[in-house]
């Protein structure tokens, strides 16, 4: 009787990683393709591959493998994901989120990418919207939920402006018109502009302070979404502002951005004016941009 | 002959750095030896914990500690999150860069556990080839950790401790002895702690980690979530004394209590470092005691080293 050779590292890896990641649990994951591709053994002939303690049998000890494996994940995204795990309930939240994981499993050595795809997953399979005008559905603010936690993660730990000089009112008013027309704005890194169909912002604040919000009733809301000083801050923006400052943080020169601000604006110009000087106030004082681009060379250089 | 600690110095007694301990850290400064941080939480940080780091490594001395390098998997070894890894160490003068005896995932897949490899001579070439690349990589010495398992294979024609050891010498590399790990193993795997810690090299001992446990009456899990028990410390004075002392840290990662009470926790190490109290052999009897007593007394969720990742603040 010829001594059986054991399959070699790669196999073996392969072969445990599709048992203890295996959805339905260890005996289903042995019995899985992935896993019987790799090593054609049946549950039963389980310790030709791993050994019985004197307390669990090879099965119980996979197991601990594979219970950890959901475990760790979920409780990342349920991290990541507070409001979303409040508005959902955690039961239906897991559910899921192992969908999720099912779809896209992790392959970042950072569990900070684990979550990244999950808003999209959730838009993907969404229920078809049942309101008969087409207005946004519970399902939509799941989304926007989703949507929201996911930038407040990338904004929180992404490049920010600290320790950075940023764009002042002064730098703007003192351009020729010639330079109005090239001149672009230069934006923070960590400035997020993002629509919703819910006002998601006022309902996941309330969850990190541990209120128990009710499920707002939905209107457009347009959130500009920042880092001051390792802080992230959110505010709504009106509509108009939404759309110069959406304009300028597209790279649009300033003058173009104006005259999109002019085309949608419904008051009077000075009215703009004043509006404009707000604005750019408060972009200042958020520091949205932290520069200027596109002068042309003066003449005098 | 290696150089006690492979030439490091004895940092002395350290604490696992945390974000809930960030703003504790920062107003009262306290008088911590060294502090140990999750090198993947830091290394592609460009927020709050990196800078919050800076200021630490300003102070304090660092130590870096991976999850992800999955030095044991068939996979390529990941040269982008190597250079990462390289560039974070020289950032905050790290002491050391360290990581697990195991693999994390493989097929382009990361599991975010510690898995364990066979203990075979196919598994430690494999290992021994890799470690020489990374150390090469880096630029220092790879300090490596025995991790905690729950399973052991068929294929494995060694005990870990002889594969640690060869390992460590063939790799030439340093050890972070976990002595809680060696405590939950040896109940899992049914052998004696005190046989494994002996066969480790002792001048490859760079550091070692206490941490608590969960006892789930059949077996061990490193929930790192508690205090660390009698057993697990009677190691601890076992092995401190083979190395002659090492840098110590305590890994608290679920349940975390305010800091004061996990930096009490890593002090008390300082009561088993003297040899006179403990002769060894009462070491054995102290462990077959705890082995007979194990019970379910634990009612939460048990995440074997619980995953530690930094989640957002909003103002």
């Amino acid at each position: 009787m010829t001594e059986s050779v054991p399959p070699h590292l790669d196999v073996i890896q392969r072969w445990l990683q599709s048992v203890i990641v295996h959805p339905g649990g260890v005996e289903a994951g042995i019995e899985s393709s992935p896993a019987q591709d790799e090593v054609a053994l049946t549950a039963g002939r389980i310790e030709e591959m791993i050994c019985r303690s004197n307390s669990q049998t090879s099965i119980e000890r996979l197991e601990v493998y594979s219970n950890a494996y959901q475990a760790r994940l979920l409780e990342v995204l349920i991290g990541e994901y507070p409001a979303l795990v409040h508005a959902l309930g955690e039961e239906v939240f897991v559910g899921l989120a192992g969908g999720y994981l099912k779809e896209h499993p992790p392959r970042s050595y950072t569990l900070a990418d684990l979550g990244r795809s999950f808003p999209e997953y959730l838009a993907g399979s969404r229920p078809v919207n049942q309101n008969e005008d087409g207005s946004p559905d519970w399902a939509d603010f799941l989304i926007d939920l989703a949507r929201l936690e996911r930038i407040y993660s990338e904004v929180f730990d992404g490049p920010g402006i600290e320790g950075q000089s940023t764009l002042q009112p002064d730098d703007v008013r003192g351009l020729s018109p010639e330079q109005w027309l090239t001149a672009r704005l230069i934006p923070a890194p960590c400035v997020r502009l993002a629509t919703f169909c819910f006002p998601v912002h006022d309902y996941a604040t309330a969850i990190r302070h541990q209120q128990e919000p009710e499920v707002p009733t939905a209107r457009p809301t347009r959130l500009a979404i920042t880092r001051r000083d390792y802080i992230l801050r959110r505010v709504e923006l009106g509509e108009h502002e939404f759309i110069v400052v959406s304009a300028l943080l597209e790279g649009q020169g300033i003058g173009d951005a104006l005259e999109r601000a002019v085309a949608n604006y419904p008051g009077s110009v000075d009215e703009l004016a004043s509006d404009l000087k707000h604005w750019f106030r408060n972009w200042s004082a958020a520091g949205y941009f932290i520069g200027l681009r596109g002068l042309p060379v003066s003449k005098e250089s | 002959m290696p150089l006690p600690r492979l030439g490091h110095p004895n940092l002395g007694l350290g604490v696992g750095l945390r974000t809930v301990h960030f703003p504790h850290l920062l107003e009262h400064q306290p008088d911590v030896d060294w502090f140990e941080i999750i090198s993947e939480n830091f290394m592609d940080s460009r927020g709050r914990p990196r800078h919050v780091l800076e200021q630490l490594a300003e102070r304090y001395r660092i130590v870096m500690h991976g999850v992800s390098m999955s030095i044991g998997s068939t996979d390529p070894l990941n040269r982008d999150y190597l250079r990462k890894l390289k560039d974070l160490a020289d950032a905050v003068h790290a002491e050391w860069v360290s990581d697990h005896i195991c693999w994390t995932g493989v097929a382009g897949r990361n599991t975010h556990d510690l898995l364990p490899m066979p203990y075979n001579e196919q598994s430690l070439r494999h290992v021994v080839e890799r470690v020489r690349i990374v150390q090469d990589l880096l630029e220092r010495p790879l300090v490596l950790e025995n991790p905690s398992s729950y399973v052991t294979f068929a294929a494995s024609t060694m005990p870990e401790w002889e594969f640690v050891a060869r390992l460590a010498e063939d790799a030439d590399c340093g050890l972070l002895l976990d002595v809680n790990n060696v405590y939950v193993s040896s109940i899992n795997h049914d052998f004696d702690p005190v046989e494994y810690l002996d066969a480790i090299p002792a001048e490859r001992v760079v550091q070692f980690h206490l941490a608590g446990h969960t006892n789930l009456g059949t077996h061990l899990i490193d929930t790192h979530d508690g205090h660390v028990i009698d057993p697990v410390w009677e190691l601890y004075r076992h092995a401190h004394q083979r190395t002659g002392g090492a840098a110590t840290l305590l890994e608290w990662d679920a349940k975390i209590p305010p800091f004061p009470v996990v930096h009490a926790e890593v002090l008390k190490a300082r009561d088993y470092m003297s040899a006179a109290l403990a002769p060894s052999t009462s070491l054995r009897n102290d462990l077959q005691l705890e082995e007979a007593t194990l019970d379910h007394h634990s009612s939460h969720a048990t995440v074997p080293h619980p995953a530690s990742a930094i989640f957002a603040e909003v103002e």
